[in-house]
């Protein structure tokens, strides 16, 4: 039988696990091959993730399995996601759905992120994840490549509430040489499908020489959807198959961004120390709203959220934000 | 939370590189700051032209002595402190066959004899401790308290908040050694300053071999952790150090008359120091440091450092709101009493190490990389003083 929750809509049956090695076929149904497995789980801030426009500031429990549907070449997470999950289960931990949550919230956090491989590949346990999450409160988000079947979308938008989706490149070459897939269309569908319900972001790693030349077109692009959804563009750090590969040169990318901020309102360059591109500016009258420090590669932090009600304090423009008053956390109460 | 025996820098910079982009900011507030002068350039200079290849990288420690003699070529230091760490991410991380990782002791060891050929420094070597093989975690994720592991330690772990079904649990576990309650622990060293309110409520302590398993611990898999290190390695023909706590002082006498070097080792014990050495007390009865910020600020200070960030405490209350120090990992202050700040003489510290090499020395000016987690990001010095003669 074909399993039906990504794209490669798998031959499943036997030995034959997949691309991604998660699924197997069982009694006539696709059901998962390590349940309940977690490779890691910890609190962390949600602009490490990066949010930047959900609930800044707010602690996140960041959570991952094992296992991939991508190939990608510069994968920063490949010991977990690109090794063979069989082989990574001595080292997973089993925990139950309660059990995690339970552990989110003794370390005091206020949502749930999956964001170490691809939560594609686990979603029955998501599922469940989410049924506990939801009595306890705690919203849940996710990085996610979006390579989903139209069934398997519906489900990732009834688990999470908000979405970081990469989009890696649109280019055919680039996406069968980086990534590993044949055509980038199921996931520009899907972004299209997830930001008409749900909050969405977009992440771009940068690959200077490589697809550097496509951020104007995805910019264009992603404003056709919706010109409000934030998008960052990621300094690939050179990992896995391209360890070797040149650091993309920050002002070079800086100045092929320049058009592309005239078509988005939030465009934000980093996972460098120290980026000048990682405060929410208001798309009208240019005052800083949120500011952030940027630590590079998981270590983004919230300084300071200016503006009142979603709202710029300044020309009351609405900054497009996932939160409520009174949901966040100390660190990001709106200053006076 | 400030702790005793800790003032805050006023005007210490921090230079950031992310190869080939360069920013300056307050290294307390993590403003950035427009400054320049001939020191601020002279370190530019430094790190543009050493960009850091990677921890476990194979040039990682030479990118060390490199560094080193750049800085003794352009700032002329008496004092230097040096950190090579390659061959201790690598032991922990990367598998590899006993003549690979005796090998790659041999050539750590290699690069620090050719920095002392090349620099003419007297050196005083320090092996943090040996490493052995991994045997396996003690699982105690599914705690009703709270139980935390912190600056990558494999024998403590904190426990807050337990229940007593958390006890019954921790008798049935042969691999845990010992349970320490915050008052026994802080009665094991009276004299070490800190915030005892930083102190877990209780210390779980792993037997040889074991490493605790906790909410957020790292998921690289382990191959080896530091073995039961309760004496350390110490080479010098300046002095004879009893005790880590005695480096401080044979390092400060040395100074006095010639130019130092002071060279931690990481992941290297007796078993395999090549030089001639005493072995010094890592720590006092049940307690001994792993390699990390406490044994580091112990070797600085000259007194034992144990709770100025307690292993095992809860970091993420104050890590996650605004913080000083942001380039600072978990630091919330630079100790003041470190062999640096003592020191009239011109100081430098190197080091494949994040965050210890510039807070810890407390040198006038300090490069190391700035890599998290294994993820090489660039480098970054920093500059406490740079109006030394």
């Amino acid at each position: 039988m074909r399993c039906s929750y990504c794209e490669w809509r798998c031959e499943l049956g036997g030995y034959k696990f997949g691309v991604c090695r998660m699924y197997q076929e069982q009694e006539g149904k696709v059901v998962e091959r390590f349940p309940r497995m977690w490779s890691s789980y910890g609190a962390s801030r949600i602009e490490s993730v990066p949010l930047y426009h959900v609930y800044p500031g707010s602690r996140s429990f960041v959570i991952g399995t094992s296992g991939c549907n991508f190939n990608c070449k510069y994968c920063s997470n490949a010991f977990i996601a690109k090794e063979d999950p069989a082989q990574v289960q001595g080292r997973m931990e089993e925990l139950s759905p309660s059990e995690l949550v339970k552990t989110a919230r003794k370390l005091g956090c206020h949502n749930i992120v999956f964001n170490v491989n691809e939560p594609t590949v686990s979603l029955p346990t998501l599922i469940e994840v989410a049924q506990e999450a939801n009595q306890a409160g705690m919203p849940m988000g996710c990085l996610t490549n979006a390579y989903t079947t139209e069934e398997a979308t519906e489900t990732l938008a009834s688990i999470f509430s908000f979405f970081n989706i990469g989009l890696k490149g649109l280019s055919r070459e680039f996406n069968r040489a980086c990534i590993g897939i044949p055509s980038i269309e199921p996931v520009l569908r899907n972004i299209r499908k997830l930001a008409a319900t749900r909050h969405v972001e977009v992440i771009t790693p940068v690959i200077q020489g490589v697809n550097d030349d496509e951020l104007d077109e995805i910019a264009d692009l992603v404003a056709h959807i919706d010109r409000e959804i934030p998008w960052h563009v990621f300094r690939l750090l050179p990992e896995h198959q391209m360890k070797e590969a040149r650091y993309p040169n920050i002002d070079a990318v800086n100045a092929r961004l320049e058009s592309a901020r005239k078509q988005l309102s939030y465009i934000y360059f980093h996972n460098f120390v120290g980026s000048d591109w990682v405060n929410t500016v208001c798309p009208d009258c240019g005052t800083t709203v949120i500011e952030r420090f940027s630590l590079g590669c998981g270590g983004d932090m919230l300084r300071e959220v200016r503006c009142r009600d979603g709202r710029c304090q300044n020309c009351h423009r609405e900054i497009r934000l996932l939160t409520e008053r009174g949901e966040r956390n100390v660190a990001e109460e709106v200053s006076a | 939370m400030s702790s005793p025996g800790f003032e805050p820098f006023r005007s210490s910079l921090a230079i950031v590189d992310a190869r080939e982009w360069q920013n300056v900011f307050d290294l307390r507030t993590g403003t950035k700051v427009e400054v320049d002068g001939p020191c601020v350039r002279m370190v530019r200079g430094v790190l543009e032209r050493h960009p850091f290849p990677g921890d476990m990288d194979e040039k990682s420690n030479r990118w060390v002595t490199e560094v080193a003699l750049d800085f003794i070529g352009e700032y002329d230091p008496q004092f230097i402190w040096l950190t090579y760490a390659q061959q201790y991410y690598n032991h922990r991380y990367t598998p590899m066959s006993e003549d690979e990782r005796a090998g790659m002791v041999a050539a750590a060891c290699q690069e620090v004899e050719h920095f002392i050929a090349a620099s003419g420094f007297t050196p005083l070597i320090v092996g943090s401790g040996d490493m052995l093989p991994f045997v396996g975690f003690i699982d105690v994720t599914k705690f009703d308290g709270l139980a935390m592991s912190t600056h990558w330690s494999a024998r403590y772990a904190g426990l807050h908040d337990p229940s007593s079904d958390d006890f019954k649990r921790l008798r049935e576990m042969p691999e845990i050694e010992r349970i320490v309650s915050k008052g026994e622990w802080l009665r094991l060293f009276p004299e070490s300053p800190g915030d005892p309110a930083r102190v877990p409520e209780f210390l779980m302590v792993a037997g040889p071999g074991h490493a605790f398993k906790t909410a957020g611990g790292a998921h690289r898999p382990l191959n080896r952790i530091p073995v039961s290190s309760f004496r350390i390695p110490v080479s010098t023909h300046v002095g004879h150090a009893e005790e880590i706590t005695d480096i401080r002082g044979i390092v400060d006498l040395s100074l006095k008359e010639r130019k130092t070097a002071l060279i931690l080792l990481e992941g290297v014990g007796g078993s395999e120091f090549p030089w001639p050495h005493t072995e010094a007390a890592n720590g006092r009865e049940w307690f001994f440091y792993e390699p990390g910020d406490a044994q580091h600020l112990t070797i600085s200070t000259g007194e034992h450092r144990v709770f100025d960030y307690p292993t095992g405490y809860k970091y993420l209350d104050e890590v996650m709101d605004k913080k000083e120090y942001p380039l600072s990992g978990y630091f919330t202050s630079i100790p003041t009493n470190s062999i640096g700040n003592g020191f009239s003489g011109r100081s430098v510290a190197v080091g494949n190490r994040s965050m210890y090499t510039h807070m810890v020395p407390g040198a006038d000016i300090s490069l190391e990389c700035f890599a998290r987690n294994l993820y090489n990001q660039g480098t970054m010095a920093v500059i406490h003083r740079q109006e030394k003669e």
